[in-house]
């Protein structure tokens, strides 16, 4: 499976129409085929970063059709629907992942519910990190070798499990680039982590925190809120 | 079977920059033919004083999503992942996108199996590639390329004339910026590109082209241009 990662920069006068634009449309035309989803559809938390940017996740189940929706964007059915996209985002950046060996999976795209279902929002931990030159391969062996383990361990700090662990592939976007999808389960830890100094411990040599700077020191996070209708909490 | 365009900007570290590019030629450039459907197509040098150091644009001929795909797998996790751990060892990033053409484009389709890979030399070709972001609608953006622009320079006579458009791309859904659109322009005459560097004045809005950057005004007024310079052995130049 492809994983198809958009971020809008919305039109603020517009943030209900368009999240109705996926709702409406977008979802429910992927559903009419098989082999693409809308799986999530996320807010940046206000007062974490810009504003009014959604970032939404399209599952789809392969290159070629990746190519077919991308058709019926360009010319097809959805060329429309694209059309009034575009009034309502002043622009998006997107770009295509692949699952890391190591990731979770999200199952099959057939599971995922197209009608928009009602849930508590969730938030994540969007993490993009891009690693040094030649340094990918390390990257991804060590990210989930030392840290997935540590979110996985009874004592880990932040209350938090990777949903989805991802790579941008060649041509379709920033390279190397790894994404982490992380679902936190308790606030508690995220507020402790926002309003205090780093653990010593945590930064000490041997530590992930510290290792890790061999390979890179350049990362983006990002608080996402689901949309309570979002088909993946 | 939509043709795709992979267009990769790359920043290379400076050091590396001959490796980098003997890399493209030397091996990148076989292992592509490897398969009948991918070749490179073409390897820009970012023109030297007209930007950013050390910038190489590559374009690769993909022949469908399926075949993009298992070019990914080759290069991530398969027989071309070594070659590219080596090529990002000699470049800090690389930022790319699928391109496929708009239907005025002249470039439609390639046809690979006629793309040379042999690194044979040529004289270096100059183009400049205008990347726009409209504020309109990006189907009106392109329609206005198509009438306000690309149908007058096809009639502009052959000596007055700057550019030959020779393709005209939109980024492929889910892989780069929307709305972005591109023209790759090959520079026909580099004396009248010397006078539109030089020329202070603004141009005349009753007559093409000043009537084409006044009324483009309402779709766009943000783009790009890049001078991007071949290679000598590019296999399109």
């Amino acid at each position: 499976m492809l994983f198809l990662h958009e971020t809008h920069s919305v039109v603020g006068r517009a943030d209900e129409q368009f999240e109705a634009a996926y709702r409406d449309g977008w979802l429910p035309a992927l559903a009419a085929g098989s082999d693409a989803r809308l799986l999530w559809y996320f807010e940046l938390a206000h007062g974490t970063g810009l504003s009014y940017r959604v970032v939404t996740v399209t599952g789809v189940e392969d290159g070629a059709a990746w190519a077919r929706l991308a058709d019926r964007v360009a010319d097809g059915d959805l060329r429309s629907w694209a059309r009034h996209r575009d009034g309502l985002q002043h622009s998006s950046a997107s770009r295509v992942l692949t699952a890391l060996p190591w990731s979770p999976e999200v199952g099959s795209l057939s599971a995922v519910p197209v009608d928009p279902v009602d849930h508590a929002p969730v938030l994540y931990m969007e993490d993009t990190m891009w690693p040094f030159p030649g340094k990918i391969r390390s990257y991804i062996e060590a990210a989930g070798a030392i840290y997935r383990k540590a979110l996985q361990a009874p004592d880990s700090q932040m209350h938090m499990s990777i949903e989805l662990a991802l790579q941008t592939l060649p041509g379709a976007g920033r390279y190397p680039e790894v994404t982490l999808l992380q679902k936190l389960s308790d606030l508690p830890p995220l507020i402790r982590l926002l309003t205090n100094d780093t653990p010593p411990e945590v930064v000490a040599p041997g530590s992930w925190m510290h290792e890790a700077l061999e390979l890179r020191d350049q990362w983006q996070s990002r608080i996402l809120r689901s949309a309570p209708w979002s088909p993946l909490p | 079977m939509t043709m795709l365009f992979m267009h990769e900007t790359h920043k290379v570290i400076g050091r590396y920059a001959e490796r980098f590019e003997e890399l493209c030629r030397r091996e990148l450039m076989g292992a592509l033919a490897s398969s009948d459907d991918t070749r490179l197509l073409w390897y820009f040098n970012h023109a030297m004083g007209s930007g950013p150091a050390y910038q190489v644009v590559t374009i690769t001929g993909v022949a469908g999503g399926g075949a993009w795909e298992t070019l990914t797998r080759r290069m991530i996790s398969g027989d071309l992942g070594d070659l590219v751990a080596e090529l990002d060892s000699c470049r800090y990033a690389v930022q790319g996108k699928l391109l496929v053409p708009v239907p005025w484009s002249a470039l439609q389709d390639v046809r690979l199996g006629e793309v040379p890979t042999d690194g044979r030399e040529h004289d270096l070709s100059i183009f400049m590639q205008d990347t726009g972001w409209p504020d309109a609608p990006l189907d009106d953006y392109i329609e206005m390329w198509d009438t306000e622009y690309w149908q007058h320079m096809r009639q502009t006579p052959p000596d007055r004339r700057l550019l030959d458009v020779q393709a005209c791309f939109r980024v492929s859904h889910g892989t780069g910026v929307r709305p972005e659109a591109i023209l790759l322009q090959k520079v026909v005459n580099t004396s009248i590109l010397g006078g539109l560097l030089t020329r202070a004045e603004k141009p005349d809005p009753t007559t093409w082209p000043g009537s084409y950057m006044h009324r483009s005004l309402d779709v766009r007024d943000q783009w790009e241009s890049k001078l991007l310079r071949t290679s000598r052995w590019s296999p399109l130049f």
